[in-house]
């Protein structure tokens, strides 16, 4: 699904972020992605989300090589990537509908249409009863699932999610983690950026480990299951 | 749409929108968008009537100099049409001959009427007025032509058939020389030009400028909104998208900007058409200041929206594809 070849990012002033990075996550696969900070993990997932492009190598989605998609394929690119951050990018004077339907309406969707995913969406999120709230009603966690659910509403096959449970205490962050499990369960690719080990350690997931830009890590962890 | 997973259209669970709906769609969301961004313009009602104020007196100016370059030209149309020819007849004729050729081209189908006035009654109102009466005494016989002033019907009154019969005339025997009395009219004219270039200068001018006020109220709009945006690229929305409501608003400032060039010029016109109406009044001539006409008022107005569309598309294609999300 998400494949790196020989891939690195230097940044203009020579910061080097990504060093040769080289893997593959498959079809349906939860990973998680750590390291320290400063290690490359959001400069992974920028590449991913065609936020930044890379210096050398190729980042393939799909068996898409992302070097031949031009400026104007990229919001075409990202419709089909569902991105999750961890101070969550919500429109803070618009609702919490308005927020979750924004890339529905994007794809040409009528509020009507859009009313009923966003209405799933929130419900499979626990937040089916906030409709007509506004973010700043919401706790940290609740805005956080908001942000989730954004993401989820137009059915992306692939989710990113940067440092998600970053701002969360253990039981919400476990709580978040579930829900990345329950879509992944219907076939959802994920791959989540987080530096919580304690979290992964709980997980039995594949684990890429980046230090220093580069990946040093790419399998599960044994010593730590 | 999706580009890179080819599946999504049809899989039982993906997204489904038929190609008739997206078009409806188009257009539904153009309405709403439209709707939508003259509901924003409403919420800050001074900032918005402001920039639209700018836009509509801007176009104030060339549309009242428009309008008074038009009523000149169609006074001087109006004069231009009393052409009058003036023969100087040769002065070794004899009275007798000067009556027979007077009577001779009266009956001339061009020619409306003709008016004598006799070499001995112009010499007398030459030295009335110019105070060479003695110097004239010493002359030994009068110097002054007859003229005959030569007034062509209506349909020969423009200024080609004029001239024609004054070619005519003048290869009549008894006429040494004629003139159409045409350089005051060409003065008229080249005041006229000036007129109408300097308006186009100026209006040129103020269009520029209205385009660089809206380009940058727009800007300001755009940076107010950068999170906004960089949300909604994060979400996929084309820069096209993304556009259209910053480009409705610039069609708004043009829309009421329009109005008020409209209602500024009419007032304006209300303003100068008394000290108007005391010139020609001097001149004895009936005069009616004309206002813009139905189809110039739809032209200010197709022009404030236009200017308002070229400004906000200037800022739009600019600073929207500017803003990356990060």
């Amino acid at each position: 699904m998400i494949k790196f070849e020989q891939v690195s990012k230097t940044y203009p002033g020579g910061f080097q972020a990504l060093n040769q990075v080289n893997f593959h996550v498959e079809p349906g696969e939860m990973a998680f992605l750590t390291g320290h900070s400063g290690a490359g993990k959001s400069t992974l997932l920028r590449l991913i989300g065609m936020m930044e492009r890379p210096t050398t190598g190729r980042v393939l989605i799909n068996g898409h090589d992302l070097r031949k998609i031009t400026r104007k394929q990229i919001p075409y690119v990202r419709r089909d990537i569902g991105m999750i951050f961890q101070d969550h990018r919500l429109l803070m004077d618009k609702t919490v509908l308005d927020n979750v339907a924004l890339p529905l309406l994007i794809e040409g969707y009528s509020m009507q249409e859009a009313r009923k995913r966003v209405q799933a969406a929130l419900e499979k999120v626990g937040l089916g009863d906030k409709l007509r709230h506004y973010p700043m009603m919401l706790s940290g966690g609740e805005q956080q699932r908001v942000g989730i659910a954004r993401a989820v509403v137009n059915k992306p096959p692939l989710l990113l999610a940067d440092e998600p449970t970053g701002n969360l205490d253990p039981k919400l962050s476990m709580e978040i983690i579930k829900l990345f499990e329950d879509f992944n369960k219907v076939g959802v690719s994920v791959l989540i950026a987080t530096h919580d080990l304690g979290l992964i350690a709980r997980m039995r997931y594949r684990t890429l480990t980046l230090k220093e830009g580069r990946m040093i890590n790419d399998g599960l962890q044994e010593s730590e299951l | 749409m999706s580009l890179l997973f080819r599946s999504r259209q049809s899989g039982a669970q993906q997204v489904k929108i038929s190609a008739v709906r997206r078009l409806l769609m188009f257009f539904v969301h153009h309405l709403q968008q439209a709707v939508a961004s003259l509901g924003e313009l409403v919420r800050y009602p001074l900032a918005s009537l402001m920039t639209m104020a700018v836009l509509g007196l801007s176009l104030t100016l060339p549309a009242t100099l428009y309008v008074v370059a038009k009523n000149t030209e169609s006074v001087g149309a109006k004069w231009q049409s009393a052409a009058e020819i003036t023969l100087f007849l040769r002065t070794d004729l004899s009275e007798q001959e000067v009556a027979t050729f007077r009577k001779r081209i009266a009956l001339s189908a061009e020619i409306e009427q003709v008016e004598w006035r006799d070499k001995a009654a112009g010499l007398a109102e030459f030295r009335e007025s110019s105070g060479f009466g003695e110097a004239l005494d010493a002359l030994p016989d009068n110097p002054l032509p007859d003229v005959l002033i030569v007034t062509p019907v209506a349909s020969k009154q423009n200024s080609a058939s004029a001239q024609a019969l004054l070619q005519r005339l003048l290869n009549e025997r008894e006429v040494a020389e004629a003139r159409l009395d045409l350089d005051w009219l060409e003065r008229l004219q080249a005041l006229l030009n000036l007129v109408r270039d300097g308006f186009l200068g100026l209006a040129v001018l103020l269009c520029t400028a209205v385009v660089l006020i809206v380009g940058n109220t727009i800007r300001l709009n755009i940076n107010s909104k950068r999170d906004e945006i960089m949300v909604m690229k994060l979400v996929g929305a084309t820069d096209a998208y993304i556009q259209r409501p910053f480009l409705y608003t610039g069609i708004w400032y043009g829309v009421v900007g329009g109005v008020i060039a409209w209602l500024a010029t009419a007032l304006l016109l209300w303003w100068i058409e008394g000290a108007v109406i005391e010139v020609t009044e001097l001149y004895a001539s009936q005069f009616y200041l004309a206002g813009l006409s139905f189809a110039e008022m739809l032209v200010v107005w197709g022009l404030a929206v236009g200017l308002g569309l070229v400004g906000s598309y200037l800022a739009v294609k600019k600073h929207v594809a500017s803003i990356e999300p990060r």
